[in-house]
């Protein structure tokens, strides 16, 4: 697993496309919300930007590379290639999506540290680690659940389009609106739990016994990504 | 007392949506053997390998590979190289790199720099995938199959795109796997290459495998040719078989029939035209399967 992840990360530091795409955007947008903090923050509060920077880094960063490098891999009959070794099927995806995987968190744990700096820090600090992680498993298993729907790199590109869009779409509604009203929907729906967890996190103010199970519906988006994955998922293309 | 077989495959199906690629083939792969699996485009070669090496299932069959199922990876892997008939290497890696982690993952060992020299790939250790001509590739393909020296090498059409030289190479460290005791499973439509290395040839035609056996024996089952054309007047041969004017002879016996007609013609001063003869080939006993 570790030599599959060791070949990525030179392969991420060797294709600039990847690089700028997958890596220098993501945190070039969320840069513009930590230096626009205030006005966001005026929209719904500091934990909303944090869910914000969250959601692009994974959504543009994490899930869009993740798709991409396995719609890739499978083009270029790399995972034939692996699943001719002895590496099992998990420890080759494993080793596929963790460098870009840890690549994300240190950019989100960077980003985030920031905000903390140049506002206030956040009041509960295991609980938006908690957050950072059910996230970015949720954005990991829908990766793998969409490359089983990605034929190429370039179809990444359409593929990856809807979950993008439509997690980062749920942060600011939940993040903007708050959950008083639908608050069943806007949990049930990818991104939407997180948010509210990585804002109570945040901006605190919320006792953990209440915190704590909108951990649930992120868990359940992992646990069903996972399942699609299984059965979407692909090695080879198509004969 | 008897081994088990290397690969045994036990009335093997495979399909393809309402497409039957292969039909209830069953063949065995002793320790040490070279076995040449040949037939032609659409035959069922590559369908059947992707099943003994655990990247395709079976419809119904049974594949064993060293007793085991080619899907148990960590059983198995250890034991087998594979040369993909496609190449299937990320074109942002380093020939090194590339060798390195396929060996690395492999299961077994062996010295990198070894197998690229082994390769012919020493002098592109450093370029990267992508900058590779197709032989290269397939030279880059053997060294990941042939790392840490395995007891089953399943070759794919290795020989496809290499120069000459390459090729003579190849086989070279082919045969030095075999003075090891590798088994040698090959598919090739470079037919010359079977028939001089294969211990035991299978024609596959149409998903079925039709005959199976050493080259004498797949090739004693069709006659050998003579041809040849005489001078006008010249007496009527010892043997027959003309054909537009040219004698064209069929013989299963052929060095007594060209002992006999070389006697003749020295007998009654004929110089005997265009003479040629040769044994049954492979491509022969190919043509005719093909032929239905």
């Amino acid at each position: 697993m570790f030599e599959i992840a060791r070949s990525e990360l030179i392969q991420i530091f060797r294709n600039r496309l990847v690089l700028v795409t997958g890596l220098i955007i993501p945190v070039a947008v969320s840069g513009f919300f930590v230096y626009q903090h205030e006005i966001f923050s005026d929209l719904g509060s500091l934990g909303y930007v944090a869910a914000i920077v969250l959601f692009s880094v994974t959504a543009f960063g994490l899930y869009t590379t993740a798709v991409t490098t396995l719609a890739a891999r499978r083009q270029d009959l790399f995972l034939k290639r692996l699943r001719s070794t002895a590496a099992s099927d998990p420890s080759i995806l494993t080793g596929l999506v963790l460098p870009v995987t840890v690549i994300a968190l240190i950019q989100v744990v960077a980003i985030l540290i920031v905000l903390g700096v140049v506002s206030t820090s956040p009041a509960e600090i295991p609980l938006l680690v908690v957050a950072i992680l059910a996230t970015m498993a949720m954005m990991v298993a829908l990766a793998l659940a969409t490359a089983g729907l990605t034929n190429s790199p370039e179809h990444a590109q359409v593929t990856t389009l809807p979950v993008s869009l439509a997690v980062i779409a749920v942060a600011s509604w939940v993040g903007i609106s708050g959950t008083e009203n639908l608050a069943y929907v806007k949990r049930l729906l990818p991104g939407g739990a997180a948010t509210e967890l990585v804002m109570n996190a945040w901006d605190g103010g919320v006792s953990l016994a209440d915190s704590l199970p909108l951990l649930i519906p992120t868990v359940a988006w992992v646990v069903l990504a996972v399942a699609l994955a299984g059965r979407l998922f692909r090695w080879e293309l198509r004969r | 007392m008897p081994t088990s077989p290397v690969v045994d495959v036990e009335r093997l199906n495979v399909t393809y949506g309402d497409f039957q690629a292969v039909k209830d083939l069953s063949l065995r792969v002793e320790r040490g053997e070279f076995y040449a699996l040949l037939g032609t485009n659409g035959a069922g070669k590559t369908s059947t390998l992707e099943v003994v090496e655990g990247h395709r299932r079976a419809a119904s069959g049974t594949v064993r590979i060293f007793g085991e199922r080619p899907q148990d990876r960590r059983a198995v892997r250890p034991r087998m190289g594979i040369m993909l008939q496609e190449s299937g290497f990320s074109p942002d890696l380093t020939v090194r790199e590339s060798v390195g982690l396929i060996g690395a993952l492999s299961g077994r060992t062996d010295d990198v720099d070894r197998v690229l020299d082994v390769s012919g790939l020493t002098h592109k250790a450093g370029t990267r995938v992508a900058q590779l001509s197709g032989g290269e590739k397939r030279r880059l393909d053997f060294a990941t199959a042939v790392y840490g020296g395995p007891e089953l090498v399943i070759l794919d059409e290795p020989t496809t795109g290499l120069d000459i030289q390459s090729r003579d190479s190849l086989w070279a460290a082919v045969d030095r796997l075999r003075d090891n005791g590798s088994t040698i499973v090959l598919t090739t439509h470079y037919l010359e290459e079977a028939q001089q290395r294969a211990d035991r040839i299978g024609l596959m035609h149409e998903g079925t495998l039709h005959r199976e056996g050493t080259v004498a024996e797949l090739t004693q089952t069709l006659p050998s040719v003579i041809s040849f054309a005489l001078p006008d007047g010249a007496p009527e041969p010892p043997i027959v078989g003309a054909l537009n004017g040219a004698f064209h002879v069929e013989t299963f016996n052929l060095q007594e029939d060209l002992h006999r007609l070389l006697g003749w013609a020295h007998d009654t001063g004929v110089e005997l035209q265009q003479l040629a003869a040769g044994p049954t080939r492979l491509d022969d006993v190919f043509r005719a399967l093909d032929a239905g």
